[in-house]
């Protein structure tokens, strides 16, 4: 455990943030309240604006519009250095000249501490993410992984109330990778600092977060916990980049969907995530939610198997719906011995499976 | 081994001896005890290295060269540093300009330069001084520093200095604790350099000489148009030995930044 560390975190306050780059917008409009201690992943693709978010609030990136305000102070001018947080850098930058522990003590220097309570403090943080005896080696000495640890260290030695985390397990291996996730969630809970990291890895994100903003093309699209974000998208945009996601098209006319084929289905009040006018929309279905039915149930859509993909524990099963729909369900495996493609059989959704979006296809 | 390799192999060893023969041949007539230049030398003496060391008029010329080399190198590692952090870190055209720019030097013949200084020195009354030889070796010095340090620079990544930033360190804080060990063995390797480019200068030397100071190189040249003595290649086997000993340390220095600069273990 670190000395004198804070009970709790910062509260972060990201105010109608805007960042251009010439005529193009890395980040549009973005306003997120982060709480004091909360776990925030930004998650979204290349170019979403994510790492921009992430460089404005640590000072190397100056928004050209909206406020950022840390404790509700505005931070929005000021330089890196005087904004106390900590930060975890997607490359291994580790200082290769210094020791292991001079690198951990670099901020305490920065802050005069002297230098015996530097090396007891840097020691600490070595200890608090499992590195002690390793503070006399030279940083490449150590494999990729305890190196982002002792950067890791670095960032939390001075107590700082805010960390962030830019892609900080990109370059490790996946055994790696997983096991890094446990150790930061470990040590958020025992810090109580507030913590915002920004992946591309949207598992990464599920498994790390109290809560995901998911960012497209820099604009927000939804900030929500993992639960609701993975069963309750609120569009097209984050349902299919979240998990898997089956997509048909179907005629809307404010209670009842229209399939390609013809069928009809009646949809429950709460597949609405947000209002939907009647025309053109989009049926969205988890494909783990997908049932194998029998030809008689009422909400049987017959499906042409076109692929039977065993897995082990599960295995994928890819038809055609009537209007060519493609269509994916994953099925316990022990249900699947007798699937051959080319073959029909029926596939029903359960009423609380089904989400509507407005719209066409995305 | 096949023909090729064989004439290759005696190509490359022509072109090592056109390079080295005149080296190779000045060496004894140092020694040469005899009072004017001759090759083969006749018998052997140090005594020109005496008449050298003892005469007060190439010693004032000694020291005034390295005076002048040890400021020329103060300037250009300092310069060609900051220069050098703006052309690799900074983006934009202006840098390429620059760039550009900095090889002027280089392919510009000496007797250009020298004779455009010369006239420049002659209104701004820089001629003879040794601000005027710094400002002028350093020209020529500085794409040489600028070069060798960028050559470290580029391998340092940035995020290295937003690292301490991060950390609370100022900008400049972060160059100077950070970047600055790192690319240091090359800051001075191109010190070294500049250091031997200006003492070995002869061309800007005799367009800018004054009547009391004068370099060594320029010493020479006037020592060679009045009697032409063995203490002349006793001079150059200094100076050549001088500029071995540069290179060597060069290269050491050079040897230092791979290890500190060196990729991380994978994991």
């Amino acid at each position: 455990m670190l000395d004198g560390r804070t009970a709790d975190g910062a509260a972060i306050s990201l105010r109608g943030l805007e960042k251009r780059f010439g005529s193009l917008a890395a980040v549009d409009d973005v306003s997120i309240d982060i709480e004091s201690g909360e776990f925030l992943a930004l998650l979204g693709p290349s170019g979403s604006g994510k790492s921009t978010i992430l460089m404005s609030l640590a000072g190397f990136e100056r928004p050209t519009k909206g406020q950022i305000l840390i404790d509700g102070v505005d931070c929005t001018p000021l330089p890196p250095h005087k904004r106390n947080i900590g930060m975890v850098f997607q490359h291994y930058t580790l200082f290769p000249h210094l020791s292991v522990v001079e690198n951990v003590a670099f901020p305490l220097k920065m802050r005069k501490v002297a230098k015996s309570e530097r090396i007891r403090r840097a020691e600490a943080a070595l200890k608090t993410v499992r590195l002690e005896g390793y503070g006399q080696r030279a940083p490449k000495q150590l494999s990729g992984g305890q190196q982002q640890r002792v950067a890791l260290a670095r960032a939390i030695v001075y107590n700082p109330r805010v960390l962030l985390m830019d892609e900080p397990l990109s370059a490790l291996d996946k055994n790696l990778r997983e096991e890094m996730q446990l150790e930061i969630k470990r040590l958020h809970s025992e810090l109580g600092i507030t913590v915002v990291f920004v992946t591309h890895d949207q598992g990464e994100a599920l498994t790390m977060a109290d809560r995901v903003a998911i960012l497209k093309e820099g604009r927000l699209q939804q900030i929500s916990p993992a639960r609701e974000l993975y069963e309750r998208p609120a569009n097209l945009f984050a349902a299919s980049f979240i998990g898997e996601m089956n997509q048909i098209p179907v005629d809307y006319d404010g209670g009842v969907v229209r399939l390609g084929g013809g069928q009809a289905i009646a949809l429950p009040q709460e597949a609405l995530v947000q209002p939907v006018p009647p025309g053109k929309a989009v049926l969205a279905v988890r494909p783990e939610r997908v049932r194998l039915v029998d030809a008689t149930s009422a909400d049987a859509l017959p499906v042409r198997l076109r692929d039977v993909v065993y897995a082990g524990a599960g295995t994928l099963v890819i038809g055609d719906l009537a209007d060519g729909t493609e269509i994916r369900a994953r099925i316990p495996s022990a249900d699947s011995a007798d699937l051959r493609a080319g073959t029909t059989l029926h596939m029903g959704f359960p009423p609380g499976a089904m989400l509507l979006y407005g719209g066409g296809a995305a | 081994m096949n023909s090729r390799s064989l004439l290759l192999n005696a190509y490359v060893y022509a072109v090592l001896a056109f390079v080295l023969v005149p080296i190779i041949i000045i060496l004894p007539m140092a020694f040469s005890d005899t009072n004017y230049l001759t090759f083969p030398p006749e018998g052997f003496t140090l005594h020109w290295f005496g008449d050298f060391f003892g005469n007060s008029r190439w010693m004032k010329a000694l020291r005034f060269s390295a005076e002048i080399a040890a400021l020329t190198a103060l300037v250009t590692t300092v310069v060609g540093t900051m220069a050098c952090y703006a052309l690799v870190r900074g983006a934009g055209r202006i840098g390429a300009l620059f760039q550009g720019l900095l090889i002027g030097p280089i392919v510009v013949p000496h007797i250009a330069l020298a004779v455009a200084l010369y006239l420049f020195f002659q209104k701004t009354g820089l001629s003879g001084t040794v601000a005027g030889y710094v400002f002028a070796h350093s020209v020529i010095a500085m794409p040489f520093v600028v070069f060798t340090v960028a050559a470290a620079l580029t391998s340092v990544d940035p995020a290295l200095e937003d690292a301490a930033m991060s950390c609370g360190a100022t900008r400049f804080t972060a160059f100077r604790l950070v970047t600055l060990p790192l690319i240091l063995p090359n800051v001075l390797s191109g010190g070294l350099f500049a250091f031997i480019i200006s003492f070995d200068e002869p061309v800007i030397a005799f367009f800018l000489a004054g009547i009391r100071d004068k370099t060594l190189p320029r010493m020479m040249f006037d020592n060679i148009e009045q009697n032409l003595t063995p203490v002349i290649p006793a001079i150059a086997v200094l100076l050549t030995c001088l500029s071995i000993l540069v290179l060597v340390g060069a290269a050491l220095l050079r040897r230092a930044s791979v290890r500190t600069t060196a990729a991380p273990a994978q994991d």
